[in-house]
C-alpha cells in the first residue's frame, strides 16, 4: 500500500493513476474524495489528461453509421429550445466560472464603453409600428443579478445597468449580444469599464430585441469577438420580458 | 506537414468558434462539430468498448453532453479536440466498468465528472504528441506496455494482473515508476 511509506511523489502517482482509470475500490474512492476537497490533486488529475491525450491521436478514427446524427438530433429535441438555452447558460457558468482560475471578480463593475458593431446592418425593418411597452432584462447567473438590461422600443434606447459582480479576465473583453428565440447570437458590441451604458440600437438590430430574446454576456478576445459568434464562456444572460 | 487535421491550428481554431456557437444553442454548429470529430471519437469508444452498438451509445451521448456543456469548455485550459477526446475515453470506461462490474464502482465511476484537461496542452499538440512518444519509448518495456494497456484498453490495476498473471504489486510498481519517470521527461 502506498501509504505505508510516505513518498513525495505520491500524490502526483496518485493523481496520473486516477486520470488513467486505474484504480477501483477503496483507492477509486478515495481518489475520487480526494478530487473535490483537494484543488492541487484536482490540477494534478487534469494536468495528466494533457500529458496523456495526445496518445488518442494513435487510434485508427471510424465513421460512425448514418444515423447516429439523426439519433443525437432526436435525443436534443426533446428539450425546449428557448428555456432549455437560459437554464443550461445559468447551469453552465457556474461550471466554467470554477475553471477559469485565472478570472477574478472585476468589483467595480464593468464599463460600458460601446464599440459598435462593423457588421453592416443589413435588413431596415419598421420598428416604429412596434412602439410596444419597455422591456427588461436581468442578466446574471444562477446566483445573482449582474446586469439589468432596459430596453425602450421605441426611442430604440438600450441601457445596461451593471448591479453585481462580473468575472473578468485580464487582457479580455465583454461582448454582448441578443440572441432571438430559435435564432443565433448577434453582437451588440463590447462593453469597457464604467457602471451605466447608453446605446441606440440600429434598425436591424432593434427588431431582434423581442418579448423572450436572451441578452447574454460573453468573455471575447480584446476588441470582441473575431468570428461574429461568441467564442467565450457566457458570464450572464437574460430574456427580456415586458418591464 | 504531415499533422492530423485536428492538430492543426486553423481547425482548432474552427472547433473553438464552433464550440462557442453550440455554448449558445446553435444545432448547426453542433453539427459542424459532430462532422469534424465523430470519426475519431467514435474509434476512440471503438477501441475501448470493442462493440459498435455501445460505442454508438456513448458517442450519442457525449454529443448530447457536448450540447449541455460547451458553455464550461475553456479555451485557455485544453484544445477542443482533447477536450473531446478526454471525455469519450472516460465516457467509454465508464461504459466498460459497468459491463465488467456490475454493482462495485458504478457509482464512483459515474462520480467522474471533471474531464476537462488542463492548460498544459495548449502548447501545440503535435509538438507534445512527439515529445510524448519519445518520452514513453525511453521507458522500461514493462512500464510502457502497462500504461498504454491502461490507456487504450481502460484496462484497471487488477485487470493487467489478472490478465498477464503477474501479482498486482508488481503491476504497481511497473506503472507508478514508468508514470514517474514519464513526468520527469515530459517535464525536461
Amino acid at each position: 500500500m502506498s501509504r505505508e511509506r510516505p513518498d513525495p511523489d505520491e500524490p502526483e502517482v496518485t493523481a496520473a493513476e486516477h486520470a488513467l482509470r486505474l484504480l477501483t475500490g477503496d483507492e477509486l474512492r478515495d481518489a475520487e474524495a480526494r478530487l473535490s476537497s483537494d484543488p492541487e490533486f484536482a490540477k494534478g488529475v487534469a494536468r495528466w489528461r494533457g500529458r496523456l491525450a495526445p496518445l488518442a491521436d494513435e487510434v485508427e478514427i471510424a465513421a460512425p453509421p448514418d444515423d447516429l446524427w439523426r439519433r443525437i438530433a432526436a435525443a436534443l429535441g426533446a428539450a425546449s429550445p428557448a428555456n432549455d438555452n437560459l437554464i443550461s447558460l445559468r447551469r453552465n457558468l457556474a461550471m466554467w466560472r470554477s475553471v477559469a482560475g485565472g478570472m477574478t471578480a472585476l468589483a467595480a463593475g464593468l464599463a460600458l464603453v460601446l464599440a459598435l458593431p462593423q457588421r453592416p446592418v443589413v435588413t431596415p425593418a419598421p420598428v416604429e409600428r412596434a412602439a410596444a411597452s419597455p422591456m427588461v432584462a436581468m442578466l446574471g447567473d444562477e446566483k445573482a443579478t449582474k446586469v439589468v438590461a432596459s430596453w425602450d422600443p421605441a426611442s430604440r434606447q438600450l441601457v445596461l445597468a451593471v448591479a453585481g459582480e462580473m468575472p473578468s479576465a485580464p487582457a479580455h473583453s465583454h461582448e454582448l449580444w441578443v440572441i432571438p428565440a430559435g435564432g443565433k447570437p448577434r453582437s451588440l458590441g463590447t462593453m469597457g469599464g464604467g457602471k451605466q451604458m447608453h446605446m441606440r440600437l440600429a434598425d436591424a438590430l432593434a427588431t431582434l430585441l423581442q418579448q423572450g430574446a436572451t441578452i447574454a454576456i460573453s468573455v471575447e478576445p480584446p476588441g470582441g469577438s473575431k468570428t461574429g459568434s461568441p467564442t467565450g464562456p457566457v458570464v450572464a444572460s437574460g430574456a427580456l420580458s415586458a418591464a | 506537414m504531415d499533422e492530423p487535421a485536428s492538430s492543426h491550428p486553423n481547425a482548432r481554431e474552427e472547433l473553438q468558434r464552433l464550440l462557442g456557437q453550440v455554448a449558445v444553442k446553435d444545432r448547426a454548429a453542433l453539427k459542424a462539430v459532430y462532422e469534424r470529430t465523430s470519426a475519431k471519437l467514435y474509434g476512440i469508444c471503438l477501441r475501448l468498448l470493442r462493440d459498435e452498438g455501445e460505442a454508438q451509445d456513448v458517442v450519442q451521448d457525449l454529443y448530447v453532453t457536448v450540447w449541455n456543456k460547451a458553455a464550461s469548455y475553456d479555451a485557455n485550459r485544453s484544445s477542443p479536440i482533447t477536450w473531446l477526446a478526454t471525455m469519450a475515453r472516460n465516457r467509454a470506461i465508464d461504459r466498460l466498468r459497468r459491463r465488467r462490474v456490475p454493482t462495485e464502482t458504478i457509482d464512483v465511476a459515474l462520480g467522474v465528472a471533471d474531464e476537462r484537461p488542463s492548460s498544459f496542452d495548449v502548447l501545440e499538440r503535435a509538438e507534445d504528441a512527439l515529445r510524448l512518444h519519445r518520452c514513453l519509448e525511453a521507458l522500461e518495456d514493462k512500464s510502457r506496455s502497462t500504461i498504454r494497456a491502461a490507456f487504450f484498453e481502460g484496462a484497471t490495476y487488477s485487470e493487467l494482473a489478472q490478465r498477464d498473471d503477474i501479482p498486482l504489486p508488481t503491476v504497481k510498481s511497473w506503472v507508478r515508476r514508468g508514470l514517474m519517470r514519464l513526468r520527469k521527461c515530459l517535464e525536461q
